[in-house]
């Protein structure tokens, strides 16, 4: 199964898989950024594969509210090439630790996010559970620390502000 | 004929003056390049410009390179903490690392980041 990439600033990657005895299909990393908005049915369905009896999936999704103000929009840039290259690093990683891993789908929204909508879904399927839940997680947790993206909270008073993650090893004292 | 001895005894100090123009003209620019600087987020906000191109020495270190930023866009030194940079794709924290740039290469300011 492989997933081409239509939209700018996407890409996908696809790496053999060297058992092709138990299974004939090649692992991929599909990794995306899009000012569309994000799939959860799209994202989970380029990962189902015949041998994987489990996709674990993380919706990252806009709150409302920051340290008591109200918060009416995310607005997400990025860095694209590095981001891609970052988000490729992952995945590599990913299959460095859990070899078992299927297909992995990270898709990052950029642009305006308005709250309650996904700004990222990141899905992973693997034969059993643990390796993709793990995964999962793990894919999430680097994303924050290492890829160039930034996301701007705009408030209900309209003023606005850059967070930070704390996971950002040049972050400052502040909390995200 | 003493006047005359005099106007000739001018041009060559000037010819040996200009060809030495030249050649210091050479030595630096073998010695510079120019590279792309990107700005994202806050540096963006606080340089005003997205890209611009730079020359800069072909060896610096990140932190020489940072300081020239700054000497063209004294806001960034806001977030002096808390940014690192990415030199062909690559982060660079500031310091004394030393850095190979070549002509049309990317640097990014690189604030925290707040992706996912």
């Amino acid at each position: 199964m492989s997933q081409p990439a239509n939209d700018i600033g996407s890409a996908g990657l696809e790496v053999e898989n060297a058992d092709m005895s138990g299974c004939e299909i090649a692992a991929n990393d599909i990794v995306k950024l899009t000012h569309d908005k994000l799939s959860t049915e799209e994202v989970s369905a380029s990962v189902v594969c015949p041998s994987c009896g489990a996709v674990s999936l993380f919706i990252g999704i806009t709150r409302n509210s920051f340290e008591g103000k109200k918060v009416v929009e995310l607005e997400y840039e990025a860095y694209i090439p590095m981001a891609q290259s970052e988000m490729k690093k992952i995945c590599w990683d990913v299959r460095q630790k859990w070899p078992s891993v299927k297909h992995i789908a990270i898709h990052h929204r950029l642009g305006v996010v308005p709250v309650s909508e996904a700004s990222v879904i990141i899905a992973i399927s693997s034969p059993h559970r643990s390796e993709s839940l793990e995964a999962v997680k793990y894919c999430i947790d680097t994303l924050k620390a290492t890829v160039p993206i930034w996301k701007k909270e705009i408030y209900e008073t309209e003023d606005c502000s850059w967070k930070e993650n704390k996971e950002c090893r040049w972050a400052g004292s502040r909390e995200k | 004929m003493t006047y005359y001895k005099a106007a000739r005894a001018s041009p060559p100090p000037k010819t040996v003056l200009a060809c030495s123009y030249t050649l210091l003209e050479h030595i630096i620019l073998l010695m510079t390049t120019e590279v792309v600087v990107l700005y994202f987020a806050k540096s963006a906000e606080l340089a005003e410009v997205r890209s611009e191109n730079i020359t800069v020495s072909h060896q610096v270190t990140s932190l020489q390179l940072w300081q020239e930023l700054v000497r063209k866009h004294p806001r960034l030194v806001a977030i002096r903490d808390q940014v690192v940079l990415a030199v062909r794709q690559e982060y660079v924290s500031l310091g004394d690392e030393l850095l190979i740039l070549h002509p049309g290469d990317e640097v990014a300011v690189i604030p925290p980041l707040s992706g996912g």
